[in-house]
């Protein structure tokens, strides 16, 4: 038997609810839900190297690029539509992950971490010190339109709201198809030993690079979202805090399905928002004992919780082994 | 069919492989026996392309691979089987089996995995377990299938019956055996003539990285 992939099914029963809350979620959680939203999105990029075996510690970069885009592309370009405006910071996260794969893509272990940090941090000194792009600031970005067509800012909300439930389920279902893809399997391989990779008749360059461009783009994605969200962005998306927050939801979701990461991210913003309000001063002190905990009880992330029972590792070369069952 | 001249090959500075030649030709199967640090490993992953040569030549059905990127080789239908089988531990066997396939877009693979199950019907058993779950002979023996898939023309095994018991290494002999008439070029790696004698044409030896003409 052919083992059936639950993943579409779930992600349109998720999408569908998600869609559904809008219009009984309290506006403080409707915003909350397209953070994690938008986290998430980096998150699955740093899922996706992490596959690989490489730690991003410089995610933020993408992040940042994204969010600067669609300021912008609305200051400078005069594009107020929504969907070309996420559009722009996907080409842009496609643009500069491009061509600084070429270079990362050379790297792996701690030197691949710290360049990826170097460059993030490099980006932010230069938001930092650019008058032009607000320096400390940021920039504001303003409500945006859908095909032309001015929004009152509770349809905007709405636009918002929709396209990121939208444009997650897209982008999770694309990813779970690439990670279930001979390109997603060779990451696993390249992870444990790069050599065997490479006389299995694989690039392990080609598997990286695809690897860090992916994540560079849905990183972009998942910071136009953020400024979008909040109309706001500031050199801090770059920061290394930021990427270390990333980094942190991917510990906390787990690896192994691309949906850990919207777990991971749930979870953490849940916990960061109850933490701050029970103790402000204190609030880090509470997720890193939460993290601490995962780690020694949950190794592999809170989706194992999901795991238990299940054999992990269908694919679809079940395919290719099942047919032959059956004949 | 395997051609090599002259190949001298240095790891950081140091010479390994010393001015080998030899020729396996294509059907062929040849033995390469040598003790432990003798450069069988090296002359090997230098053929796959894991290694740049300094100086010399690799040869496979007559295309010059000396400065061919390595994972090329597997496109060009040579299957490598090295010594500690290096199976990814999270695929199963039948996905560690088909990854040279997919890697190198095998038109069929269905057809090429049933005629290696045909050959090593206990494989097809083990496909649905994953390879962390796999005992070390067993793990050997879906390491040959995965160098079978791509090793239509050419096939590296690199010490396949160290480290595995005498019923599993009777098994390794009869299934390499069969391999005589598929038309494959077969390069086989050992210490010594234990395993091989009998199943080669012909053997060279390698002692301190230079090759001499055996048995």
């Amino acid at each position: 038997m052919r083992a059936f992939d639950k993943t579409p099914l779930a992600i349109v029963v998720a999408t569908t609810l998600l869609l559904v809350g809008f219009f009984v979620f309290p506006a403080w959680l409707s915003l909350m839900v397209v953070t994690i939203i938008a986290k998430a999105l980096v998150v699955v990029g740093v899922v996706v190297l992490m596959r690989s075996g490489l730690v991003s510690f410089g995610q933020g970069l993408y992040y940042c690029i994204g969010g600067y885009a669609v300021s912008l592309g609305e200051q400078v370009l005069q594009i107020t539509d929504i969907f070309v405006l996420l559009a722009l910071a996907m080409a842009a996260g496609l643009v500069a992950g491009s061509i600084l794969g070429l270079l990362m893509s050379r790297y792996r272990e701690i030197f691949f971490a710290m360049f990826s940090l170097a460059l993030s941090m490099i980006l932010y000194g230069i938001l930092s010190r650019t008058q032009s792009l607000g320096s400390t600031d940021g920039l504001n970005i303003v409500q945006p339109t859908l095909f032309g067509i001015k929004l009152a800012t509770q349809q905007a909300k709405l636009l918002i709201y929709f396209t990121t439930c939208v444009l997650a389920a897209l982008v999770t279902y694309a990813v779970h198809r690439y990670i279930r893809s001979p390109l997603g399997y060779a990451s696993m391989a390249v992870r444990d030993n790069e050599i065997r990779v490479e006389y299995l008749g694989l690039a392990p360059k080609k598997v990286f690079y695809s690897n860090y461009v992916i994540a560079s783009v849905v990183a972009a994605l998942g910071g136009a979202i953020t400024a979008l969200n909040y109309g706001h962005v500031q050199p801090d998306m770059a920061y290394w805090s930021q990427s270390g927050e990333f980094i942190f939801i991917a510990l906390m979701g787990g690896t192994s399905h691309v949906a850990a990461a919207f777990l991971g991210s749930a979870v953490f913003e849940t916990i960061r928002t109850y933490a701050l309000e029970l103790a402000p001063d204190a609030w880090r002190v509470i997720l890193g004992g939460v993290l601490i905990a995962i780690i020694c009880f949950l190794p592999k992330g809170l989706w194992s919780l999901t795991q238990f029972g299940k054999r992990s590792g269908s694919s679809d070369w079940d395919r290719v082994v099942d047919e032959k069952d059956s004949t | 069919m395997i051609e090599i001249s002259n190949l001298n090959v240095a790891i950081q500075g140091t010479p390994i492989l010393r001015n080998v030649n030899l020729v396996v030709p294509a059907g062929g199967m040849v033995g390469l026996i040598g003790r432990n640090g003798a450069g069988k490993t090296t002359l090997l992953r230098s053929i796959m392309g894991l290694l740049k040569p300094a100086d010399g030549c690799i040869q496979i059905d007559g295309i010059n691979m000396t400065t061919m990127d390595g994972f090329r080789r597997a496109h060009h239908q040579v299957g490598y089987m090295p010594e500690d089988r290096r199976l990814v531990p999270e695929l199963t066997a039948a996905e560690n089996i088909l990854v040279p396939a997919w890697a190198t877009r095998m038109p069929d693979p269905k057809v090429r995995l049933k005629w290696v199950y045909s050959l090593m019907p206990e494989v097809e058993n083990l496909a649905s377990r994953r390879a962390l779950s796999l005992s070390g002979g067993q793990q050997k023996l879906v390491a040959l299938a995965r160098a079978l898939m791509v090793g239509k023309k050419v096939l590296l095994l690199d010490e396949p019956f160290e480290g595995v018991a005498p019923t599993l290494c009777k098994r390794l002999v009869d299934v390499i055996t069969t391999l005589k008439n598929e038309g494959i070029a077969v390069l086989i790696s050992e210490s010594d003539y234990t395993h091989t004698h009998g199943v080669v044409d012909r053997s060279y030896v390698i002692e301190r990285g230079s090759v001499s003409t055996g048995c």
